[in-house]
């Protein structure tokens, strides 16, 4: 597969239509970037993606790392031996981070480092909208925001030289909307990236005990003061409008487009203040625009932090001047700046009037559409056996507890099995929590991927607690839901052959857990004598649920030019609708009163034929003669 | 030129697909595209938008009412996104139903399509096309997107040239499926030269 080459061969002067994370991901090279890590997380995965498959070629050394934290540090130890180095995550996965985070921006780092944060207002895939800028402020890094992929690309190399001169960590703080927005990018030129690391021993201390970070602090401030006191005109900020008008609005990243557009709409000339950089704040900058508005706005997501810095700062020299934002309720404090939000936001400050828009408003519901796990996926069985295991062995409220994933999808009906749902890991270490509180049965789902991240000390936990609970290990060999990045546990033949293949099991195993059984979810019969199994059993008790993911498996089939299909057949469908009611693969539905199979959607997964699921067995595979 | 295009399917359909070949194509005239995709949390199978703004905008995503041609690889879909746009304003629908889970879940049908045909087309100016079964006639039901970019094209609804559509094809696809998608282009044209506005064209 060669989807990113050309940007790889992509010429200096070259405009390319590029996804923001692609255009951060050809800034890497352009930077001259060494090292780069990662774990896989929505909005930042295609970054991910594109060095994956070109670092070779680029001669820039790439780690998809077990989790973020270790990916940081692995990340900072390229930048001790003077390399450029890039680590980029979710704005979740900082929090996994933010251990490092908080000891690194003491410690400072040598060659220049850049963290990438890809922020998920409004929550698309999230389950929060957290505001990593604040993450800026609480250990004392620059935070750099671009607002397109242009700017994406040609503000992470000022990212890197900022880093460089002040020998800190920089915060690159994108949102869903720049990540995943695509436009045409001016590619620059490529620079080779310096490979010979060396750690010298040159009597820097890098050991944060108490004595040393004492100093780290005072030194770390005056890097930031310093820092302030650059205005980055020209490259990062800049000021666009009526330098004379009444009312003046300071902008960063997407909010700063919602903001152009909404002015440009009503063809309202003001002066606003684009800022780049947002920590630390660009103090000579916002002064000098203080003192030309009596009123400034701040349009920003998701947390008034911009607002926050500015109202400092006219506090303490231009009491005359009033802000609005956030604080005073003029932009709602939730969700990214929606354009027709903003716009009835600012109609009465600015003086327009908004046309009453005639949206199409119907009156009936229209059936929706959550999303849904793939036809054939094989969590989709593992599921319905677990429910099934459930019922047979009449276990009265048992508690599900989920994890992040594609199997986090479980929550929704048919099998509403998520009662809880929070971080990676946290179905074991919340699972095995309840077993101090309650009697009721725990049965923790927790992916390959998010076993390797953060479920492994969980489950240490959990045995050496004596917890009682049964861990469905969902393993379909990549962490699919990203974009099916591979992980630890990554079979050999599917990866580039960097890596090694680990075996939970023998993890499991090592940890003294007894009772271990690997199944097929394919195969419902065993899998559901597994779980049976499991359930009865006393302590932690353990089923690895092993089949690739169903995407994976279409790729491998096409290419070895196989195709299975299964149909309905309608004299023996009883209309029982046991299959669409419990087992709910999308590529079944009812027409006419009986059950149809999509053949363009059927993934020939054979699931369904097996008599759990149809006990008519009205399923069955399609051969030519049909 | 400023014009909003609001695409609309699930995912599986090729509907950023869709957003890719119309942005480049306008890019290659010389306008300034954005394009926005949204992904969710599933892999397939869930509802899918993407916004391709042409012209002078900063932000990636179409406001509320500013929608002037929505482009629906699915009925319901198709719908479901009209909620953005303002009434009277453009539609190009393909017809091919797929039935949401939520649905099969209560074993319950699909809405008749005549009646979101004709609730569609009682507020906005909808020309239909069953691009599913014309693609599927040349061999790869895939294909249905391209056959719906072309009769799009054919309405003259499009900001944009077909020699440039066709050459994004060219650049998107190769060997057999560029062979098909190219026979689906020109077969969706050719019917959304003769498509009538409010009518189901079959
Ligand atoms: S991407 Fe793979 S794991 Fe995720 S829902 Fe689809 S088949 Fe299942
Ligand atoms: S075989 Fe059955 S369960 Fe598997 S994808 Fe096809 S319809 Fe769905």
């Amino acid at each position: 597969m060669s989807a990113y080459q050309g940007l790889l061969n992509g010429k200096p002067g070259e405009k390319m239509f590029l996804l923001g994370n692609e255009a951060i991901a050809r800034g890497v090279l352009e930077a001259g970037v060494a090292v780069a890590t990662t774990y896989p997380g929505t909005p930042s995965s295609e970054v991910g993606d594109v060095l994956y498959e070109i670092s070779e070629k680029a001669g820039l050394k790439f780690e998809f790392s077990v989790n973020e934290k270790v990916a940081m540090e692995s990340a900072f130890a390229a930048s001790l031996s003077g390399l450029k180095s890039f680590v980029f995550m979710k704005h979740v996965g900082l929090n996994v981070a933010s251990d490092v985070l908080m000891s690194i921006s003491y410690t400072g780092v040598r060659g220049p480092m850049v963290i990438m944060t890809a922020d998920d207002p409004s929550m698309f895939s999230s389950q929060n909208e957290q505001d990593n800028r604040h993450y800026g402020h609480f250990a004392h890094v620059p935070v750099i925001e671009p607002s397109n992929p242009q700017e994406a690309k040609d503000f992470l190399k000022v990212a890197f030289e900022i880093s460089e001169m002040e020998g800190l960590p920089v915060i690159f703080r994108t949102t869903t909307r720049i990540s995943h927005m695509r436009g045409s990018v001016t590619l620059s030129t490529i620079e080779p990236p310096n490979q010979n690391g060396l750690f010298p021993k040159d009597g820097r201390s890098f050991v944060s005990l108490p004595s040393n970070a004492y100093h780290f602090k005072e030194e770390l401030l005056s890097k930031m003061g310093r820092l302030g006191k650059t205005d980055f005109s020209g490259t990062l900020n800049r000021t666009e409008g009526d330098r004379s008008s009444r009312i003046g609005f300071i902008s960063s990243g997407e909010a700063y487009n919602v903001l152009m557009d909404v002015l440009n709409k009503h063809q309202v000339n003001v002066e606003v203040l684009k800022l780049g950089i947002t920590n630390p704040i660009p103090d000579a900058i916002v002064k000098d625009f203080l003192s030309r508005h009596g009123n400034v706005i701040i349009v920003e997501e998701v947390d008034p932090i911009i607002e926050s810095d500015v109202r400092a700062i006219a506090d303490l020299g231009f009491p005359e001047v009033s802000i609005h934002g956030k604080m005073d309720g003029l932009i709602p404090m939730s969700h990214e700046t929606s354009p027709n939000t903003l716009e009835s936001s600012l109609s009465k400050v600015l003086g327009y009037e908004i046309k009453a828009g005639d949206l199409y408003r119907s009156k009936e519901e229209l059936p929706p559409r959550p999303p849904v796990l793939c036809p054939g996926c094989p969590h989709r069985a593992t599921y319905f056996a677990v429910k099934r295991a459930v019922k047979m062995l009449k276990i009265e409220d048992p508690i599900y507890s989920s994890d992040i994933g594609c199997y986090s999808l479980g929550n929704y009906e048919p099998f509403s099995e998520a009662d809880i749902m929070l971080d990676m890991g946290s179905s074991i270490g919340v699972g095995s929590g309840f077993t101090k509180a309650t009697d009721q049965r725990i049965i923790s789902f927790i992916g390959d991927s998010t076993f390797f991240h953060a479920g492994i000390p969980a489950l240490v936990n959990a045995v050496n607690n004596n917890s009682r609970m049964l861990v469905v290990i969902m393993d379909n060999d990549v962490t699919a839901m990203t974009g099916r990045q591979p992980n630890p546990g990554t079979p050999i033949a599917l990866t580039t052959g960097r890596s090694r293949n680990l075996s939970i099991e023998n993890i499991v195993k090592s940890l003294g857990i007894e009772n271990v059984k690997t199944v097929d979810p394919y195969n419902l019969k065993d899998t559901l004598g597994a779980i049976m199994d499991g359930l009865r059993a006393d302590g932690v008790s353990v089923v690895v649920a092993r089949r690739e993911c169903a995407i994976l498996r279409d790729n491998r089939m096409r290419k070895e030019g196989e195709e299975v299909k299964y149909h309905v057949i309608p004299e023996k469908c009883s209309s029982c609708f046991n299959c669409v009611e419990n087992f709910a693969c999308p590529a079944l539905s009812v027409s006419n009163g009986k059950v149809t199979i999509d053949p363009v959607l059927c993934d020939g997964c054979g699931v369904c034929s097996q008599p759990y699921v149809c006990p008519f067995r009205a399923i069955e595979v399609t051969t030519n003669e049909n | 030129m400023r014009t909003n295009i609001l695409l609309a399917g699930v995912g599986g359909q090729g509907v950023i697909t869709l957003g890719m070949i119309i942005s480049q194509a306008a890019m290659e005239q010389g306008e300034k595209v954005l394009m926005s995709e949204i992904h969710g949390l599933a892999q397939r199978g869930g509802s899918v938008t993407v916004d391709v703004r042409i012209g002078d905008f900063h932000a990636p995503i179409i406001p509320d009412g500013e929608v002037d041609i929505t482009i629906g690889m699915e009925p319901l879909e198709t719908k479901r996104a009209l909620a953005r746009a303002s009434m009277g304003s453009r539609v190009v629908m393909s017809t091919e139903k797929m039935v949401p889970v939520s649905l099969s879940i209560r074993h319950e049908e699909y809405p008749d399509l005549q009646d979101i045909v004709s609730s569609i087309s009682g507020n906005f100016r909808l020309r239909t096309i069953d691009a599913v079964s014309i693609a599927e006639n040349l061999g790869n039901y895939k294909a249905a997107n391209i056959a719906l970019l072309g009769f799009a094209l054919g309405t003259g609804w499009l900001p944009i040239s077909v020699d440039s559509v066709r050459r994004q094809i060219e650049k998107t696809f190769s060997k057999k499926a560029l062979e098909i998608n190219m026979k689906a282009l020109e077969e969706g044209l050719e019917r959304g030269r003769s498509a009538q506005v409010e009518t189901m064209e079959h």
